[in-house]
């Protein structure tokens, strides 16, 4: 499949007992990327960007978009028990490096707090799983899904993403993924809302080299959560994106493309 | 035949100001609670218990009661509290909750403890609704609505089993977990009260009550979609084998009446008090937060009816008090008027038990009262003695569609 943003395919497989949607595209290594609660909504710029250097693989996680929903995922933990299974079943070399957006930074976190042989390098952007010190996390379940896409951009009208996917007149599919994911989302996230009561303690055993990244103007998960992150993860660092909200990599591409190679770089 | 008569008001909070709820958009959940008197909630409260009592008193055969949270439409946070106080201040007639609100309790047992205590109080006059609660109420409770059918199921399983099981027992199920089920307190009534479900929408509680044998009580929907949800009733009764009758069914109709037809007609205003709806206004991810209604219930007719409005009122659309008279889903009148109206209802539906939700807003006490008068020396005896005919009932659907 081809689209304006050059080549990718698109399809379904069975992966760690689980039928799922998976886009892949592009060439070297391989490189993981775990979407976040909103979901994926297509082949995106940023990857078009990394696939120069990676081949990158975006699964759409159990329960989101297309993939299919098995009774027993009900937590993040057993999201990350899923993707290290998934990472097998695929089989991608390992250790291989990962991008994990909001939830999925969670995800990528849990997983190297008890496996430090998965990942190579790990970036988690604008990453869930911790209370902010100042502020709260954005409360998706007391707004729409309209809303939520319009909070997670920090200046909507000048993003060509947010246009492409969320801007415009929505059909009955759209909607009806939206709440798909909205529903996927609130069995994994309702309470506590978006954090871990764990994480905090585990993420001091973390041996994976992490960056982090964060849009400056992010609306949902404040930017101190970053600040947060970096002090628990052993030798963590951060690159915050102006002009950018919870979505760096559909905001700001070529920004955070560039800081994402940058970190990759062997 | 009508066998069964109950009054029923929501017990509205009046004294919120209106032109905030305008301004803000909604009326409920986040509505500021800064706008609650403590003392005029006294107030009203002797005001409707008057009302109950004398319902109770003068010719309804029982009061329904229910519970709503963060909600000036009603000022019942607490059904078992309101249904406690009734069983010691009523003498006769049944005490109805519809319902306690199963999903948002952890604890299950507790409802059974109350209901047994209350059951009890009132010398076994309970009878015993269940429900999913709205929408707003997985929020303001904070209980994860993904589950909320889910939970309602269980935390029935464990409640009936409770009543009718010796402990005892253990319970280890998906979401409630007892190491010892044995309350003390358990129901007069045998084997345990009644069990009703009332509902508004979804295919899946007709469903369930139905295979349960529960009446299914439809609360004031638009008359033209009920055979929607008694067809299915029929339906799933007898893939179980049985043929429901019309104890299977109850039905809930918002009236008023007064001496005229046009003295009724403008004190029915009364019942569209929020911002020119009965229920109020949320927004529609408040009333569906996710996983709350199933695929079927958003393709139900009723749903439909709803899709395309930004905020939402239960039970319908938001129909103009004018609107709502079309749709059955208020009737007004004079006693003679009024009992011509419902004797159509009684042919689409032919239920058992009838709920006239007799008295709201800022209606006052003496016309209420009035109301009362009329409804159980007139209307009351008149729908008693009537006689469904569900043919004319079908074919007058037919025609309104």
């Amino acid at each position: 499949m081809t689209s304006a943003q050059g080549a990718f395919t698109e399809d379904f497989v069975e992966a760690a007992g689980v039928r799922i949607q998976l886009r892949r595209g592009g060439s070297g290594g391989p490189l993981l990327i775990l979407h976040g609660e909103l979901g994926v909504p297509g082949w995106l710029r940023a990857y078009e960007l990394l696939a120069r250097d990676f081949t990158i693989y975006v699964p759409s996680l159990p329960g989101f978009g297309q993939s299919a929903r098995p009774d027993w995922i009900v937590s993040v933990r057993d999201l990350a028990a899923w993707v290290t299974w998934c990472v097998r079943d695929l089989k991608l070399s390992q250790p291989l490096p990962v991008i994990g957006t909001s939830m999925g930074g969670w995800i990528a976190a849990e997983i190297a707090t008890m496996n430090a042989a998965l990942f190579s390098k790990m970036v988690l952007v604008g990453a869930a799983g911790l209370q902010p010190e100042d502020g709260r996390v954005w409360d998706y379940f007391m707004h729409s899904n309209r809303e939520a896409f319009a909070q997670a951009f920090c200046d909507p009208a000048n993003a060509p993403e947010y246009a492409r996917y969320y801007g415009k007149e929505w059909t009955a599919e759209d909607e009806a993924q939206a709440e798909c994911n909205r529903e996927m989302a609130a069995r994994l996230l309702w309470k506590p809302y978006m954090r871990s009561h764990t994480l905090p303690a585990l993420l001091r055993a973390i041996a994976t080299p992490t960056l982090l990244v964060w849009g400056r103007e992010d609306a949902i998960i404040p930017l101190n959560v970053c600040d947060r992150y970096v002090r628990a993860i052993p030798g963590a660092t951060a690159r915050v994106l102006d002009r950018c909200g919870h979505l760096p990599d559909m905001e700001q591409p070529d920004a955070f493309a560039e800081v994402v190679r940058d970190f990759l770089a062997p | 035949m009508v066998k069964d008569v109950y009054f029923f008001t929501e017990m509205g909070y009046t004294a919120y100001p209106q032109d905030e709820a305008r301004r803000r958009g909604y009326n409920n959940l986040m509505f500021p609670n800064e706008h609650f008197s403590p003392e005029r909630a006294q107030a009203l409260y002797a005001m409707y218990f008057d009302e109950l009592l004398y319902a109770s008193e003068s010719g309804f055969d029982g009061v329904m009661i229910n519970e709503h949270h963060n909600n000036p439409l009603s000022m019942m946070p607490s059904v078992n509290v309101i249904g406690a106080a009734l069983a010691r201040t009523t003498r006769k007639g049944r005490i109805v909750f519809l319902g306690n609100v199963l999903p948002i309790h952890d604890n299950p047992l507790r409802v059974a403890e109350e209901v047994a205590m209350i059951d009890i109080l009132s010398g076994g006059r309970v009878t015993c609704g269940f429900v999913r609660g709205l929408g707003q109420e997985s929020l303001a409770t904070n209980v994860n609505p993904i589950y909320n059918r889910e939970r309602f199921d269980e935390a029935h399983d464990v409640i009936i089993k409770a009543w009718t099981t010796p402990g005892p027992f253990r319970w280890e199920g998906r979401h409630y977990e007892y190491r010892v089920v044995n309350p003390w307190m358990r129901p007069l009534q045998k084997p345990h009260p009644p069990i009703w479900i009332p509902g508004v929408v979804s295919p899946e509680s007709v469903r369930w009550a139905a295979e349960h044998r529960y009446p299914y009580v439809a609360l004031a929907p638009p008359l033209d979609t009920v055979d929607e949800i008694y067809d299915l009733y029929d339906e799933v009764a007898a893939a179980s084998g049985y043929t429901p009758t019309s104890e299977q069914r109850g039905y809930a109709i918002r009236v008023c009446v007064a001496d005229t037809d046009e003295q009724a007609y403008e004190e029915g205003r009364h019942f569209f008090w929020q911002l020119g709806t009965s229920f109020g206004i949320v927004p529609r991810h408040w009333m569906a937060p996710p996983g709350y209604m199933s695929r079927a219930a958003t393709n139900s007719r009723r749903q439909q009816m709803r899709v395309g409005a930004t905020n939402i009122t239960p039970g319908g659309p938001i129909n103009s008090y004018e609107e709502a008279h079309a749709t059955y889903q208020i009737v007004t009148g004079s006693p003679d008027t009024l009992i011509k109206k419902l004797e159509h209802i009684i042919d689409v539906v032919d239920p058992a038990y009838m709920i006239l939700w007799a008295r709201e807003g800022l209606m006052s006490h003496e016309v209420a009262v009035h109301g009362i008068d009329l409804l159980t020396r007139e209307v009351i005896p008149a729908i008693k003695a009537y006689r469904a005919d569900r043919e004319k009932g079908r074919r007058s659907l037919a025609v309104a569609r």
